[in-house]
């Protein structure tokens, strides 16, 4: 369903993807770990487009968006890319502006011009489902981080997303709310959603993912199933990544 | 005193024209500065160019010039305007100049985050630019705009020298026929404060209002 190939992305002079190949299939839940700076983030942003890069190429289902694209076709590649994405981010980039369930409707209209009440409906039914139905006329800025970050995903699934993709979605969390964003996810992964996931919370890893992907200096060093990963990583580094992960007092 | 009250209505007459010029050039100048903060942050390299050039000419000039070019000097050309009119596109230009600097910097204050996350939910930037980039900077924007404002509401008198007959040239009329004075020149001082404070005052209901979701 998702196909990297050859992908390559340098900041500056700073190399942060370098040739990485990866493929996804339907209803797969991918893990990427990997030290911060690893080029995890910036792989999952080349996946709807927020990063483009400077070699290789992305395909989502039929979409295709390579580097070397001119700029007219890139363009209508990425909204197509975007259609089929819903993305999670850490610092959730709910709209202040607007109340939790005109966040929700907001691109549903927008984007796909659908009626209001239809719009509303969905809203009202993804709301449910991660929880904060009562919350739908508060403004995100009366709502705790981890109702916020539930939010913004019932936000990316009303666009009914073929993929999710979360880049760290509890890493500007308290503990105590990481629970219900996670257990929101894990929904999610029983439902059969194709998911990308970009995080630190290795029991849920460890639980929820059908695949490690682990990530280190802009390569993909090894990948396998979860029980195989935590039980005996292949390289130094996943060793050496999963030794202090353990040591962090979570 | 008497004079005053006895040519209070002539007064009024030229507080309108002020704040007529004052509301239909910010309106103008609302829409310059709008398009010329987005040209030069969303424009290629020639659009973004010439607003900065734009800008760049209207702040370093006096706006008592920028009004003489568009009246007297635009004439040479063929180009004839009636007073209201050179006042109106020369406030409004100016405006547009000032506002355009208030905008972009309310526009880069918004988090890049907006951005991206309405872009991963499928809006085009310019979708995105509407829904909700400026929503949000428009809050930011509200106090200095309601400055600009105030400070166009006061530069109008400028005008008065291109015989637009608003608030100021209309105390000069009654001098010249009156030959006093203090009491015209106290009465508009007073006419433009309370116009200036009223103002304030509705910008601050709409700043109030704005800022109620944060």
């Amino acid at each position: 369903m998702i196909e990297v190939s050859h992908l390559s992305k340098s900041f500056g002079s700073l190399s942060v993807l370098k040739d990485v190949s990866l493929d996804i299939r339907q209803g797969e839940i991918v893990v990427l770990l990997g030290p911060s700076g690893s080029g995890k983030s910036t792989l999952l942003r080349c996946l709807n487009g927020l990063e483009q890069a400077d070699a290789g190429s992305v395909r989502i289902d039929s979409v295709r968006i390579e580097a070397m694209m001119r700029a007219k076709e890139r363009k209508k590649a990425v909204h197509e890319l975007r259609s089929l994405t819903g993305m999670v981010f850490q610092s959730f980039n709910l709209f202040p502006h607007l109340t939790v369930l005109d966040n929700v409707i907001m691109a549903p209209m927008t984007v796909k011009n659908m009626p209001k009440e239809q719009a509303v409906e969905i809203a009202e039914r993804l709301l449910g489902k991660v929880g904060l139905a009562e919350k739908r006329d508060e403004y995100p800025s009366r709502l705790s981080g981890g109702q916020q970050q539930r939010v913004a995903i019932a936000r990316a699934l009303a666009m009914e997303p073929k993929i999710m993709l979360f880049d760290e979605p509890t890493s500007a969390l308290d503990p105590e709310l990481t629970g219900e964003v996670l257990q929101v996810m894990r929904q999610l992964a029983e439902e059969g959603m194709t998911m990308v996931v970009v995080t630190h919370e290795m029991k849920f890893a460890q639980e929820v993912a059908n695949r490690i992907v682990f990530m280190s200096e802009g390569i993909i060093q090894e990948e396998g199933a979860p029980e195989h990963f935590f039980a005996g990583p292949k390289t130094e580094r996943a060793r050496k990544f999963l030794r202090q992960m353990a040591q962090e007092p979570v | 005193m008497k004079l005053v009250m006895d040519n209070l209505g002539f007064l009024f007459t030229g507080a309108y024209y002020t704040l007529l010029i004052t509301i239909v050039s910010m309106f103008f100048g609302l829409f310059i500065g709008l398009f010329t903060a987005i040209a030069r942050l969303k424009g290629n390299r020639l659009v973004a160019g010439i607003a900065r050039v734009y800008v760049s000419i209207i702040r370093g000039t006096p706006i008592i010039v920028q009004i003489f070019i568009i009246y007297y000097g635009l004439p040479d050309y063929g180009i004839a305007l009636q007073p209201m009119t050179a006042a109106y596109i020369s406030l409004s230009i100016n405006i547009g100049a000032y506002l355009s600097e208030t905008f972009r910097g309310a526009i880069l204050s918004v988090d890049k985050g907006q951005t991206e996350a309405a872009l991963s939910l499928g809006l085009t930037p310019w979708q995105t630019m509407r829904k909700v980039v400026l929503p949000q900077a428009a809050r930011t924007a509200i106090p200095p705009m309601g400055n600009t404002f105030i400070g166009i509401l006061k530069e109008t008198s400028l005008v008065s020298i291109v015989t637009v007959t608003e608030l100021l040239r209309s105390a000069q009329l009654l001098i010249a026929q009156y030959y006093v004075a203090m009491p015209f020149y106290l009465a508009i001082a007073i006419m433009y404060w309370v116009m200036s404070t009223g103002f304030s005052a509705i910008l601050n209901v709409i700043e109030r209002k704005l800022s109620k979701a944060y």
